[in-house]
């Protein structure tokens, strides 16, 4: 472990780690570009200059190893004015443009000039025209004059998604990133490639031009779209939420995330979600205050144990809620209706365990391994089998099962064969289906049906268990809906019991209006 | 403590008071009638006051050569407005030198407060602040300004041209 001084401060680190790691463990600013932790070293952006005693020249931080005692700073006059002309040198064709640019607001050159340029820039020249508006792929889209050649997404699609998508092509201030003989970029990592660009010339088709990121807030979580379990942070703001991007987490997701999963903020926005609890059938729904329809729910369940006895009812949980959550539905269950009845929907069986080998896994419930564990505890006897389903179909359709109670899936598109398991489902005589959003196959039951809202996971605290068996739980990031339950408070109001009104969030002010068109009479 | 001026004897006899404020009302008719053209006051709505061009009246987005909309939607003047009244939806353009561009900008003037932020803001030219000050409608609606009423509005002709030229800034290697 080789202890070095940086800017008079000491640090120890690893054997064989780079000076700029050695920055980073003592916390110290350094101005990088093409340096990631997560990727290879390849020194071209020349801007983590350093001067270490006893050489002569100044030395790159990302590639020179650490050695015993050395004494390093990167604040004497000599580095400050080398980096800010290497500032200079990466600004030179860089288009100002930061007006129409995605990226500003959280670009690399932005805060590197801020914090470390500051210079008055000497260029007479004319800047290089390069292309604008690349369409790269069906999620990438390359602006190659704003490029400062760091080669960051190169080395991505070279060693983390081993497509080799991208690479540089042309020479010298000519030189451009663009796609291997028309290949487009399209593999499931690709928008990671936005993540690391420093600059705005990889912008997200998802995101471009949506929103600005300085309107943002950000929230850390954990990405729901699969078994995983990625650490993720979401951007929103009072209309909804934007995007995701990946944080850091070694032990499960390194720095990236699969494209498939930053699809899981649009199932949490109010245009998918059910604002209200609806009580009826097709034709004649109702809208009722979501309290009231739990609670009537609650109230029809325990009638019916009551007179037809346990079985009568039924449980289906999907693996899209939190530890806590399931506890308490299944102790209510278990406990209150003294029910054993507790089917576990697998979306899809037969993909379970398959895995595209960096993070994507067939398995596209974030709490499966809870929810297995969580129904071992509650002695509650079934499993994720085939067989099991079929008891369910044939107590449907003899009509033994009189209510059955869902915790349908948040994220509806998991579930290739919703719509027909909806229907199965719909054999008994009341559904009492609780979920976050809305589905026209259930505006369509033809039998008594209970739609309670539900949180989605960015609205409530709990904890995912990944396919590892890591317990990874998470804070409430924002409310969209703050009328909607979480499973925990569904169950009390189903089991007869109140909740705590005054703890519940406010949501958020909503798409922004202007105030006239609604409010202001006329003249 | 507040300090009361109570009236004194003299002020009690209203009538002086009266006959002082007819004369001054019969003094500043007759002035009038003789001297019409140094009379200060103008026949609004007949008669308008025209301020100088940097008063900072109505919005105007400006437009570029071929009378298209300067705005790239950066939303540095929605950012910067302290009264919240400018919304801004943009979008990608089918022309890539343009990029973005707005497909709704929309100005709450009952909110604004004519501080000119959002000029001050604007990289590009492309919002103004006109000499226009009347902004009397019938209806409450009537007060949100789309892109039609701020640049092409018929007082202006057309639209008001943006000095910043995108295309001049390319040719330049700028």
């Amino acid at each position: 472990m080789p202890k070095v001084k940086i800017n008079g401060k000491e640090v120890e680190v690893a054997a064989g780690s780079t000076i700029i790691q050695a920055f980073k463990a003592s916390g110290q600013e350094i101005c990088h570009y093409c340096w990631h932790p997560g990727l290879s070293v390849a020194g071209v952006c020349r801007l983590c200059m350093v001067q270490i005693e006893g050489m002569p020249k100044l030395q790159i931080a990302c590639n020179t190893e650490v050695k015993e005692g050395m004494v390093i700073n990167n604040t004497s006059p000599m580095v400050k004015e080398t980096v800010q002309w290497g500032l200079d040198f990466h600004l030179i064709n860089h288009p100002l443009d930061c007006p129409i640019c995605d990226q500003a607001g959280e670009c690399g050159l932005q805060d590197q000039y801020m914090q470390f340029g500051k210079y008055d820039p000497q260029m007479a020249e004319a800047k290089v025209k390069k292309h604008k508006v690349i369409d790269l792929g069906p999620t990438v889209v390359l602006d190659s004059e704003r490029c400062i050649l760091c080669s960051r997404c190169v080395r991505f699609t070279d060693e983390v998604s081993k497509t080799n998508e991208l690479g540089i092509f042309n020479r010298g201030d000519r030189s451009e990133i663009g796609c291997v003989e028309g290949k487009p970029l399209n593999n499931n990592y690709s928008l990671n490639t936005v993540d690391i660009c420093p600059v705005g010339a990889l912008t997200s088709k998802d995101f471009r031009f949506r929103q600005r990121v300085w309107y943002l807030k950000e929230a850390d979580s954990i990405c729901p779209g699969c078994s995983t379990g990625c650490n993720v942070k979401v951007s929103y703001n009072e209309e909804g939420l934007w995007r995701i991007k990946p944080r850091e987490n070694k032990e499960v997701n390194g720095h990236w995330m699969c494209d498939t999963g930053r699809d899981s903020y649009k199932f949490v926005n109010l245009k998918a979600r059910l604002l209200a609890g609806k009580i009826g059938k097709r034709d004649s729904w109702q809208d009722v205050a979501v309290a009231d329809a739990a609670r009537s729910a609650g109230l029809k369940l325990r009638e019916t144990v009551e007179k037809h006895g346990a079985d009568s009812v039924a449980l289906v949980l999907t693996g899209q809620y939190t530890n806590e959550e399931y506890a308490d539905i299944l102790k209510f269950f278990t406990g209150t209706l003294k029910s054993k009845n507790v089917y576990h929907w697998l979306n899809n069986p037969e993909k379970v365990n398959e895995f595209d080998g960096l993070l994507f896994r067939g398995d596209r419930n974030p709490n499966t391994k809870g929810l297995e564990a969580a129904m071992k505890n509650s002695g509650a006897a079934a499993g994720p089998t085939s067989g099991k389903w079929e008891t369910l179909q044939s107590q449907l359709a003899s009509k033994k099962v009189k209510v059955v109670l869902v915790a349908g899936p948040e994220n509806q598109a998991t579930f290739p064969d919703l719509n027909e398991k909806i229907k199965m489902l719909q054999q008994a005589e009341t559904l009492v289906w609780m979920t976050a959003g809305h589905n026209a196959t259930l505006d369509q039951a033809g039998s008594e049906t209970w739609q309670i809202p539900l949180k989605t996971y960015i609205e409530k605290a709990g904890s995912f268990t990944n396919f590892q068996g890591k317990v990874q739980s998470f804070k409430a990031g924002t409310t969209i809906v703050p009328q909607a339950l979480t499973l925990s408070e569904a169950a009390m109001l189903l089991s007869g019991h109140d909740i705590d009104w005054n703890l519940r969030p406010k949501g958020l002010g909503g798409p922004k209006t202007n105030y006239s068109i609604t409010q202001r009479g006329t003249l | 403590m507040s300090l009361v001026k109570r009236p004194n004897a003299t002020a009690e006899w209203f009538l002086p008071g009266i006959i002082f404020g007819l004369w001054f009302t019969l003094k500043k008719m007759l002035w009038n009638l003789f001297n019409q053209k140094k009379m200060p006051t103008l026949n609004y709505p007949e008669e308008k006051y025209e301020y100088g061009p940097r008063f900072k009246g109505n919005h105007v987005l400006t437009v570029k050569k071929d009378g298209s909309i300067r705005c790239t939607a950066c939303m540095l003047c929605a950012t910067n407005c302290p009264a919240q009244c400018i919304k801004i939806t943009a979008a990608e353009s089918n022309d890539p030198s343009v990029e973005k561009y707005p497909i709704a900008y929309e100005i709450d003037v009952l909110r604004c407060v004519y501080c000119g932020f959002c000029e001050e803001a604007c990289p590009v030219d492309a919002i103004r602040m006109g000499p226009e000050w009347q902004t009397a409608a019938l209806n409450g609606s009537k007060f949100t300004y789309d892109i039609q009423q701020l640049a092409y509005r018929p007082q202006l002709k057309g639209g008001i041209v943006s000095v910043l030229d995108e295309k001049e800034r390319h040719q330049a290697g700028i």
